[in-house]
C-alpha cells in the first residue's frame, strides 16, 4: 500500500511518499503564492523519484497551515495530530513532540501509539519560531546557516526579549551597539527562543522523551539552546522538517486500512 | 451625552464623524447578526422552529428596541447593567425595564482604544467604544446604569461611562466566606433599591417585589429546563441555547419565559422522535472563561460547531449564558426583610465569578465546573480568555489541574475582539476536537 502526506507550511510545502510503512521518497518546495500548485508539483516530483504515478496512491492526507487548500487530498489531519504520529514513528519513546517551524512553534503530548493527548501553540507571535532566527541573522549580517555554528562558539549569553520579533530585533541592535561579540549575541537569540519553546514544554508537564522536529530542528544553535534550557536530552530524528508530511502519510495509511483515527 | 467640556474621559468626536462611524458599524453589525443566524440555521437540519423568535429578539436594532422606546414614551424607566450581579428583581418590582449593556461588537473596541490602552480587556474597550458613537440602543435608552466593581476593567469603565449616564456602582466584597461580606453586600443592595425607587418614583413594596421574584423564579425554571435538555443526546446546538440564554438579558422576561417553555416542549418532542441536532457521538464541549457577548463573540462557538471534526457545546460556565438565570431567589417567609436577604444571598453566594476568593480560593467555580463536566457528560473543555482578562487567565492553571485529574482535556484559547484570527483559532479548535473525537471512539 502506498500513501502520500502533504505538509502545507507557511514557508515550504513538504511531501512524503510512504510504501508499506517505509518512506520511499520526500520532496519540498517553496509554498509561494499558490501553495496548492506547489504541493501538486512537489507530489509529482516525489512520485517520479520513487518511479510511481498518481494512481498507485491509495490515500492522500494533507496537514499544515494551508491544508484546506489541497482539494485533491482525500483527508486532512491537524498539525499537532501529524506531529504526534510522526514523532512516535520516528522515535518510539517520544512522549512530547516539539515542532518549531517558520512561523509557529508547538508542543504536543502523546501516548505510545502516537495519539495526541494535549498540545500548546505559541500565541500570535513568531518570536519563538524560525522567522525570528532569519530576522536576527539579517541584523547580525550572517547567513541563516551560519547562525547556529556561530552561537556554539560563545560561552555566555546576554538576555534579550523574545516576546516579539520587533522588540527582539531592537534588543539585538542594543547589544550590537554595546559591541558585544557576535557569537554571544547569536547565542542570546537562540536562548531567548528556547525560553519560549521550553515554557510550552513545561506547560504540558515535562514528559520525556522530548523529540524536536520542524525546520528549526536542523539548527544546531537552537537544539543546543533547548537542551540547555530543559536540562535533559532532546532527540532530533533524521529529516525533522518532513515530520508533518510523514505524520500525514502515516495517517493516510491508517485511513486507507479503514482505521479512521 | 453631556457637553464635551464636562466629560472626564471621553474624547471629542465631531458630530459628523460620530454619525458616519455609527452608520458604518451599525450596518456591519446588522450583517454580522444575520450571518451568524444564517450559520446557525445551516448548522442543524433539525433546528427548532421556536428559535425564530429568539433570532428576532437577538437583533439589537429591531423589535425589542422599538418596544423599549415605546415603553419609555409611556413613562417607563430603563435601567442598564453591566454585570449579572445587578438585582433584576428590584428593577422589575419598581416597574422599570432591565437591560444588560456589555458590548459584543468587535469594531467598537478599536474606538475604545482612543480612551484606554489596547492592553485593557476588549469587552471594556468595546463597551466604551459603543458608547462613543451611541451604537447600543439599550445603553442609550438607559436612564441609569448599575455597574458592579468586579474586575479592574469594570471599575474604571464605570467612571468612563459616567461621562454619558448616571452610573450607580455596587461593590461586591472579594470574599464570600465572611459575615461582614454579606452585610456589606446587603447594604449595597439596599442602597441600589433606594436609587431605583427614586429614579422610577415607584416604591418597592412587599407585594410588587414578591411578584418580581416569582416572575424571575419562573424564568429560572424554564432556563433550567432548557439546560437539562442539553444533558442528554444533543437536541439543540450550543449556539442556539446560548442565544436563548443571552436574549433573557434584554427581552421582556415574562414573554421570554413563555417562549423558552415552548422551545423546551418542541425539543422534548424532537428528543422522543430521535430528531437530533447533530450525530449522537459528536464530541461534547463545555466553554468557560470570559463572557461571550452577542453578536461578534459567536466566533468561537461557531468555530467549534462548524469544525471538522464537529463539536457540540453542551454546556458553558459563562456569565453571558449559563450563569445568568441558574439560581432562583430562595424565600422562606415573604417578608421584606427576608426577600432582601434572599436577593443579597442569591446574587453574591451563587456567583462563580473569578473576582472572588476565599480560604479555599474560588472553590465555588471549581466545584461548579466539575459538577457540570459530569452532569453534561463533557468530553473536553475550551477555556476561553480574551487578552487583558486577568482574572479568568489567572484561574486557568488551577482549573487545568482539576480537569487533568478527571482526565478531561482542556484547551486554553486566547483571542481578541478581532475577526482576523479566525483561521488560527480554527486550526487549534480542530486539533482539539480531533483529539476528543479519537477519545470518543475509544
Amino acid at each position: 500500500m502506498t500513501t502520500a502526506g502533504l505538509d502545507i507550511g507557511t514557508q515550504r510545502v513538504k511531501v512524503v511518499i510512504l510504501q508499506d510503512g517505509k518512506v520511499v521518497s520526500r520532496k519540498q518546495a517553496f509554498s509561494g503564492f499558490e501553495p496548492a500548485k506547489a504541493a501538486d508539483q512537489a507530489l509529482e516530483e516525489a512520485l517520479s523519484q520513487a518511479k510511481m504515478s498518481r494512481p498507485s496512491l491509495t490515500h492522500i492526507t494533507a496537514t499544515g497551515a494551508g491544508m484546506k487548500m489541497i482539494t485533491f487530498a482525500d483527508s486532512t489531519i491537524s498539525m499537532m495530530g501529524a506531529d504526534a504520529k510522526a514523532g512516535v514513528y520516528l522515535i518510539p519513546s517520544a512522549r512530547t513532540i516539539v515542532d518549531v517551524g517558520a512561523e509557529e512553534a508547538r508542543a504536543v503530548k502523546c501516548d505510545n501509539k502516537g495519539a495526541m493527548l494535549d498540545f500548546v501553540v505559541n500565541e500570535r507571535c513568531a518570536a519563538g519560531a524560525g522567522t525570528f532566527i532569519e530576522a536576527m541573522a539579517r541584523a547580525l549580517e550572517v547567513s541563516l546557516e551560519e547562525m547556529g555554528p556561530l552561537s556554539l562558539k560563545a560561552t555566555r549569553s546576554s538576555p534579550i526579549n523574545a516576546s516579539c520579533v520587533i522588540f527582539g530585533e531592537s534588543d539585538v541592535v542594543t547589544l550590537i551597539h554595546r559591541q558585544e561579540p557576535k557569537e554571544e549575541i547569536a547565542r542570546a537569540i537562540f536562548d531567548a527562543m528556547a525560553d519560549r519553546v521550553s515554557s510550552m514544554v513545561y506547560r504540558l508537564g515535562l514528559n520525556p522523551d522530548i523529540v524536536l522536529v520542524g525546520g528549526v530542528a536542523k539548527d544546531v544553535g537552537f537544539t543546543s539552546a533547548l537542551k540547555r534550557k530543559l536540562g535533559i536530552n532532546v532527540l532530533v530524528p533524521e529529516n525533522p522538517d518532513f515530520a508533518g508530511a510523514l505524520g500525514a502519510a502515516l495517517t493516510a495509511a491508517n485511513r486507507s486500512k479503514g482505521v479512521q483515527k | 451625552m453631556k457637553s464635551d467640556n464636562q466629560t472626564k474621559f471621553m474624547p471629542e468626536i465631531p458630530a459628523n464623524e460620530s454619525e458616519e462611524l455609527k452608520k458604518n458599524v451599525k450596518s456591519a453589525s446588522e450583517k454580522v447578526i444575520s450571518d451568524y443566524i444564517d450559520r446557525m440555521k445551516k448548522a442543524s437540519k433539525n433546528r427548532p422552529e421556536t428559535m425564530q423568535y429568539f433570532d428576532e429578539i437577538s437583533n439589537f436594532f429591531g423589535q425589542r428596541e422599538k418596544e423599549i422606546r415605546e415603553a419609555k414614551k409611556n413613562g417607563k424607566k430603563v435601567i442598564g447593567y453591566s454585570c449579572v450581579f445587578a438585582p433584576i428583581e428590584l428593577i422589575l418590582a419598581a416597574g422599570a425595564i432591565p437591560v444588560r449593556i456589555n458590548s459584543g461588537w468587535y469594531d467598537t473596541s478599536k474606538l475604545g482604544d482612543r480612551v484606554v490602552p489596547v492592553e485593557v480587556c476588549p469587552v471594556i474597550r468595546s463597551t466604551i467604544g459603543a458608547q462613543m458613537i451611541g451604537l447600543s440602543p439599550y445603553f442609550e435608552l438607559s436612564d441609569a446604569v448599575i455597574s458592579t466593581l468586579t474586575c479592574d476593567g469594570m471599575t474604571k469603565m464605570s467612571e468612563i461611562l459616567s461621562d454619558a449616564k448616571p452610573v450607580w456602582t455596587m461593590c461586591p466584597p472579594r470574599m464570600k466566606d465572611s459575615k461582614q461580606s454579606l452585610q456589606l453586600w446587603k447594604q449595597e443592595i439596599l442602597n441600589i433599591k433606594e436609587r431605583i425607587e427614586k429614579l422610577t418614583g415607584n416604591k418597592i413594596t412587599g407585594k410588587n417585589l414578591r411578584t418580581a421574584i416569582e416572575l424571575m423564579q419562573k424564568a429560572t425554571k424554564a432556563f433550567r429546563r432548557l439546560q437539562d435538555m442539553r444533558k442528554g443526546t444533543p437536541v439543540i446546538m450550543g449556539r442556539d441555547a446560548m442565544l436563548v440564554n443571552q436574549t433573557s438579558l434584554w427581552d421582556d422576561i415574562k414573554r421570554w419565559t413563555e417562549k423558552t417553555e415552548t422551545l423546551c416542549n418542541e425539543l422534548q418532542k424532537k428528543a422522543s422522535q430521535k430528531q437530533l441536532a447533530c450525530p449522537a457521538d459528536t464530541p461534547r464541549v463545555l466553554i468557560t472563561g470570559t463572557p461571550m457577548f452577542w453578536p461578534d463573540n459567536w466566533k468561537v462557538p461557531s468555530l467549534i460547531e462548524e469544525a471538522t471534526p464537529q463539536g457540540i457545546i453542551v454546556a458553558d460556565e459563562l456569565c453571558s449564558s449559563d450563569r445568568i438565570l441558574n439560581d432562583p431567589v430562595g424565600i422562606d417567609e415573604w417578608t421584606m426583610e427576608d426577600m432582601i436577604n434572599a436577593i443579597a444571598e442569591r446574587y453574591l453566594m451563587a456567583s462563580t465569578c473569578p473576582c472572588f476568593t476565599s480560604a479555599e480560593g474560588n472553590i465555588d467555580r471549581i466545584n461548579w465546573l466539575t459538577t457540570k463536566v459530569k452532569d453534561y457528560k463533557v468530553n473536553g473543555v475550551i477555556y476561553y480568555v480574551v487578552r487583558g482578562c486577568m482574572l479568568y487567565a489567572m484561574e486557568y492553571a488551577r482549573v487545568k489541574k482539576v480537569l487533568d485529574k478527571l482526565n478531561i482535556p482542556v484547551y486554553y484559547l486566547d483571542t481578541e475582539y478581532t475577526r482576523e484570527d479566525a483561521g488560527q483559532m480554527k486550526t487549534r479548535v480542530e486539533a482539539f476536537l480531533e483529539m476528543l473525537s479519537s477519545r470518543v471512539d475509544i
